[in-house]
């Protein structure tokens, strides 16, 4: 199948656009005026047909294709690239389309594979049918590839899909008024702190006292926060205008967005972690946020945090019965860490407190004027509290099948890991950590937003029970993958009862007969066959980034 | 527990004396150029060298791994002690390599990689190279042995 022809206008003009500001910004800098004019006009002619002759090249090298168990998408003009990725591999199959993009009825599809932080495919235009139904198919060929019983399901006419959640105007508004961009003021500053040459000589005309420069920071100040508050309501309601979460059989769906739509699906067995999240504000009004993460899924590169089946903000009754509907992990109880980790916190607020007075004192007395510096100082009246909350909002649990870590003193989150989902344990103590004996367990697993250091944690517990703790950890996932195979190994069973008795002679003929030679033969058994083949197999399996094999003359619950 | 060779301390120290070098010169050219006097550099590489030399020494002593029943474990980390348990069922695949001063030295290093995001690679770094692809080549059939899923 091909793109949409309209890809290639559209394609062109938007890679042709970014070289051609690049052209004015370098033009208007070089050559005067009139110069820069006509260098961008001819500049602006070569680069649009350059860019358009290369995306009608792109556009007929382009071709995807839906095979029995692999996608493949054979594209790249000056480098050629062929992929197959397997149906089971693919971790989300994604929708999204922009203002421009919706009026020009073309769509952007990405295909997301575990374990990596780009993006395994970007198909870039089809057309909204295309996409749409690319989506379904590649949802449909998946589960018809992970299990013959499920063969059927291929036929079901319409599946059923439960609403779990809709934003509601009245959430959307409160996401909104909640929402801060702590991105606005970092920008804010980045451009500043470029312009003060030019800022300071307006800004300072002779000699301002300290009070004067003082108050003028704090206007500032509080300017950039309301800037990056505004900022935030914008981009909150632009980013969840019409937020739905619905669940079939297997997946769960969502969709988002005002400008630009996005709609994707996630399958339950790809789910890591579940993360609740909150702050004093949403705390006080019974609201929190709902995280869920997958592994490799990385939707917006580079722009933040971002798993796109996140509720944005809902009761907080709402949100515990949608978290537990992903994983029933019951109520948890936590175990604080010692009450000396307060007193290390309050002295650590202390310090940072000293060294930015100390800092302020050290910029007025080489300034030399009467700036006050110790402003700070009026800060540590509240570090007791501030210790206090962060040291009461630490805390882990152990569950049945989850490690439940609760974390921060601001925004405060409670992780949720099934124990199955654990991919190395991790203590650690910090030169710090171990002057109070103290240390942090950590709970890795193959979760996307992890990449940013945001993984469960027990922090700063009793450096005695550290090791105990992390060997519990492993143990249970250990527990945890005997009692995930022995549930594979009735489900296959019941399957291959099903095969021989329940399948009609128009199926493929290659799963009966493998059914017939090894009856019951789970794909964990340890007899020694075939080493090689194994090896392959975990090859294979190894690399979820590398796709680039078919695979699938595995076993037989893979198909 | 096993402990690496100890002419790893050589990789290391190797590593902070072109670390040591590359700042001394950057310093030095700058100094020169800006007639700035030419001391400070030169102390500053002298102290990362020094302080370099420590550290790959302390790094050596701290250093630990073991194959275990499920697992492989690993201690070590001088001013932050960090402890790795990775599960054999997670073991993504393995790989053993050598750089170029691993390979003047005579040494080599063992890699496992898992599908977790902060411990997604785990280097066991100063092994003879034949201890490397022993242990590359157990790990890999200890990981097949422990037949696990991906789970992600």
């Amino acid at each position: 199948m091909k793109l949409s022809p309209i890809s290639v206008p559209y394609r062109g003009l938007q890679k042709g656009a970014s070289l051609l500001l690049m052209l004015v910004f370098v033009a208007s800098a070089g050559v005067g005026p009139i110069g820069g004019g006509f260098v961008v006009a001819i500049g602006g002619i070569v680069i649009l047909s350059v860019s358009i002759g290369y995306e009608l090249l792109y556009y007929r090298r382009f071709e995807y294709v839906l095979t029995e168990d692999t996608l493949d998408i054979r594209s790249g003009v000056l480098s050629r690239r062929e992929r197959e990725i397997p149906y089971r591999r693919i971790q989300n199959v994604d929708v999204r389309r922009n203002l421009v993009q919706r009026a020009l009825g073309i769509a952007a599809v990405n295909v997301e594979t575990a374990g990596g932080s780009s993006t395994e495919a970007v198909i870039q235009y089809v057309t909204v049918a295309a996409a749409d139904s690319l989506q379904t198919d590649v949802r449909r060929r998946k589960r018809r590839s992970r299990g013959s019983s499920e063969r059927d399901s291929a036929s079901e006419p319409i599946e059923s899909a439960t609403e779990l959640f809709s934003i509601e105007p009245s959430e959307l508004a409160l996401v909104g008024v909640l929402s801060f961009d702590p991105r606005v003021p970092g920008a804010v500053l980045a451009l500043l702190s470029g312009s003060i040459p030019f800022v300071s000589p307006v800004l300072l005309p002779g000699d301002v006292s300290g009070v004067v420069l003082a108050i003028g920071v704090f206007v500032i100040g509080v300017a950039i926060i309301s800037l990056s508050w505004i900022v935030g309501v914008v981009s909150a309601v632009v980013n969840f205008w019409g937020f739905r979460l619905t669940r079939t059989r297997d997946e769960l769906q969502y969709e988002r967005g005002l400008l630009q739509r996005y709609s994707g699906t996630i399958p339950f067995d790809k789910v890591q972690t579940v993360t609740i999240e909150d702050n004093p504000l949403k705390r006080r009004f019974g609201y929190a946020t709902l995280v869920v993460e997958t592994a490799g899924y990385a939707p917006g590169q580079g722009g933040g945090r971002g798993s796109e089946a996140a509720v944005p903000l809902a009761s907080i009754d709402r949100v515990n019965r949608l978290a537990h509907e992903l994983e029933s992990f019951g109520e948890p109880a936590f175990t604080s860490p010692p009450s000396r980790v307060r007193t290390r916190y309050l002295i650590r607020y202390l310090i940072a407190i000293g060294v930015l007075s100390a800092i302020g004192g050290a910029i007025a007395w080489y300034v030399g004027t009467a700036f006050p510096w110790y402003l700070p100082v009026v800060a540590a009246v509240l570090t007791p509290i501030a210790a206090h909350y962060k040291w009461i909002h630490r805390g882990y649990w152990l569950g049945e099948d989850h490690l439940v870590t609760r974390n921060g003193f601001w925004t405060r989150e409670r992780k949720v890991v099934p124990y199955y989902r654990i991919q190395t344990v991790i203590d650690s103590r910090t030169i710090f950590q171990r002057r109070w004996n103290i240390a942090t367990v950590i709970a890795d697993t193959a979760g996307s937003l992890s990449v940013m250091g945001a993984d469960a944690a027990a922090v700063d517990i009793d450096d005695s029970y550290a090791p105990d703790l992390r060997a519990e950890l492993s143990d249970r996932l250990q527990a945890s993958l005997v009692e995930h195979r022995a549930t594979i190994d009735r489900e296959l069973g019941f399957e291959w009862v099903d095969e021989t008795e329940g399948s009609d002679p128009s199926d493929d003929d290659a799963a009966p007969s493998l059914s017939e030679t090894e009856p019951i033969d789970p794909p964990t058994d340890s007899s020694p066959v075939d080493t090689s083949d194994r090896a392959s197999s975990l090859d294979r399996a190894s690399s979820p980034d590398r796709s680039d094999e078919k695979s699938d003359d595995e076993q037989s619950s893979d198909r | 527990m096993k402990t690496l060779h100890p002419r790893i301390r050589l990789v290391w120290i190797a590593r902070s004396l072109l670390a040591a070098v590359i700042v001394g010169a950057a310093g030095g050219a700058g100094s020169l150029y800006l007639d700035l006097p030419i001391e400070y550099p030169i102390a500053i590489a002298v102290v990362i060298f020094v302080v370099g030399t420590v550290h790959s020494i302390l790094r050596y002593r701290k250093w630990r791994y073991v194959i275990r029943e499920d697992s492989l474990y690993l201690e070590r980390g001088v001013l932050t002690e960090v402890r790795t348990v990775v599960p054999l069922v997670r073991i993504q695949h393995v790989d053993s390599r050598r750089s170029a001063v691993e390979r003047v030295l005579g040494l080599a290093s063992t890699v496992v990689y898992t599908a977790g995001s902060r411990g997604a690679d785990v280097r066991i770094p100063g092994l003879e190279p034949d201890t490397a692809s022993d242990l590359r080549e157990r790990l890999k059939r200890l990981a097949i042995e422990a037949e696990g899923e991906d789970a992600v």
